[in-house]
């Protein structure tokens, strides 16, 4: 019986907790915003500086897995972009990518996004080799490959990368920058990616660059509504659920340290099996 | 003959490739134009293999009656709405409104799910990596513990403290492990494209 409950009904109980919170959704006084509101000032300058009417590419290749901690900027962002009077032309190189992009275009639409400032450019398979293609259409040469308004590209003002999938901000620094001088590229990417594409942001090839969840909500907090609040995800998460779910992480963390007896594991050799 | 022949395209492709990224010259521009094009064809077309092997593969299942036909059942319903709706006379493809619906209303939210279990998933194998014990295990398990308790959404001194800690632990150590990774794929990568395009393999050692 007890082998059961600890099979089945804890994480039931877990996800019912976790349910639970997020459907009460008490603020208890818990604050996402982290202490370092240099990221998003950094990428509310690089938006004040855009042209009036930007052209802005939007290479959309989040996976599944991370973009809801990413889903409240990200839809900030769009609205502010629209806001300025952007053109957005969404492109995709990966499958989740289109899969969500396509959702994310879907909403825009049912919302009210002002007709003819979304354009689709779809799904280009080829990895590398779309993104090649991709930054020729932006420098202003006759694309290779690819579906239609790819030829539009050319002039474009900002790309903005939203990451997490195999082909984010560093491909894009590696195989668009290079090819299109000039053109800014801002990216929106995981917590996971952290690490990876940090350096891009200290060494200026990124312009700006949000990677967790903290930086998102403190862009999220200086964003003004705008012309389009109810396309801007301005609430995002619930501190009070991911501080549960954290909780019940430590938690769970804690009790296997104890049942694993730390202090005599960490003092013998690995047992060899 | 096999060897010589792949080792010569890559070095081919590659050459045009990086030609055309140090010369603005537009008959080298259109070369390496068609070069891109066709990896993206190919790369199209191994997507289509790809899909069709799937189909075949679960169609197999189902018609021989082995390992799971209500999940092969399941895949081949869904390539078939997607295909249906897309290759129907009238419709606009992948643009269509009803694979847009498809895609937005079923694909995201059950792949959404399904990676949300993730969370579930990933604290039971932790666990059971520390209660199994393993000094790694242990020590794996000791660190996400620290940085999860500093990843709390607490606000005032302490929130800003914890804050701090975790962006901290996240841009110094876990980042410096991490590129000093990254670092040693990409060495590795490049010697394994030097190999490839002089031709040399494991007979060569």
């Amino acid at each position: 019986m007890s082998e059961r409950l600890a099979r089945f009904g804890l994480p039931l109980a877990v996800v019912g907790l976790l349910a639970l919170v997020v459907a009460v959704g008490p603020n208890l006084g818990l604050r996402i915003a982290g202490s370092d509101p240099a990221p998003a000032g950094r990428l509310i300058e690089v938006l004040d500086r855009l042209p009036a009417d930007p052209a802005v590419l939007v290479g959309f290749d989040p996976d599944l897995g991370t973009y809801p901690e990413l889903r409240p900027t990200v839809r900030t962002l769009v609205a502010d972009l629209l806001d300025r009077g952007a053109g957005l032309s969404f492109v995709s190189m990966t499958p989740e990518g289109r899969a969500l992009a396509v959702a994310e275009m879907a909403r825009l639409d049912r919302l009210g996004a002002p007709r003819g400032s979304v354009t689709d450019l779809g799904f280009i398979p080829g990895a590398e080799a779309a993104l090649v293609s991709l930054a020729g259409a932006i420098s202003g040469q006759r694309p290779a490959a690819g579906p239609p308004g790819l030829d539009e590209l050319d002039g474009t003002d900002l790309a903005v990368v939203v990451g997490g999938n195999d082909l984010g901000p560093r491909s894009w620094v590696e195989q668009v920058a290079p090819r299109a001088a000039g053109l800014q590229i801002v990216a929106v990417t995981p917590t996971v990616l952290l690490p990876e594409v940090e350096p891009y942001r200290a060494s200026g090839q990124l312009a700006a660059l949000l990677t967790t969840p903290g930086q998102g909500a403190a862009f999220r907090e200086r964003t003004p509504a705008g012309s389009f609040p109810a396309l801007a995800e301005r609430a995002g998460p619930s501190p009070a659920a991911i501080a549960a779910g954290l909780l019940v992480a430590a938690v769970w963390l804690a009790s296997a340290l104890l049942a694993g007896g730390p202090a005599r594991r960490l003092l013998r050799p690995t047992a060899r099996r | 003959m096999r060897r010589a022949t792949i080792p010569a395209l890559v070095i081919a492709v590659g050459l045009l490739l990086f030609a055309d990224l140090l010369v603005v010259n537009p008959a080298l521009g259109d070369l390496a134009g068609v070069a891109v094009a066709a990896v993206i064809a190919v790369a199209a077309g191994a997507a289509i293999a790809t899909g069709t092997t799937l189909a075949v593969r679960r169609g197999l299942d189902l018609w021989r009656r082995r390992g799971d036909p209500v999940g092969a059942l399941a895949v081949l319903l869904g390539m078939a709405a997607v295909l249906v709706a897309g290759l129907r006379p009238g419709s606009a493809g992948a643009a269509d409104p009803a694979v847009g619906w498809i895609v937005a209303a079923l694909i995201a939210p059950i792949g959404a799910t399904l990676f949300g279990l993730l969370f579930l998933a990933t604290l039971s194998a932790a666990r059971r990596s520390a209660i199994r014990g393993g000094r790694e295990g242990l020590v794996l398990v000791a660190a996400a513990l620290v940085l999860v308790v500093a990843l709390l959404p607490i606000g005032g001194p302490l929130g800003t403290a914890l804050s701090g800690v975790a962006s901290w632990t996240l841009s110094v150590p876990i980042a410096g492990v991490f590129r000093g990774i990254l670092i040693g794929i990409a060495i590795t990568a490049a010697i394994l494209a030097t190999r490839t395009m002089f031709g040399i393999g494991p007979a060569d050692e």
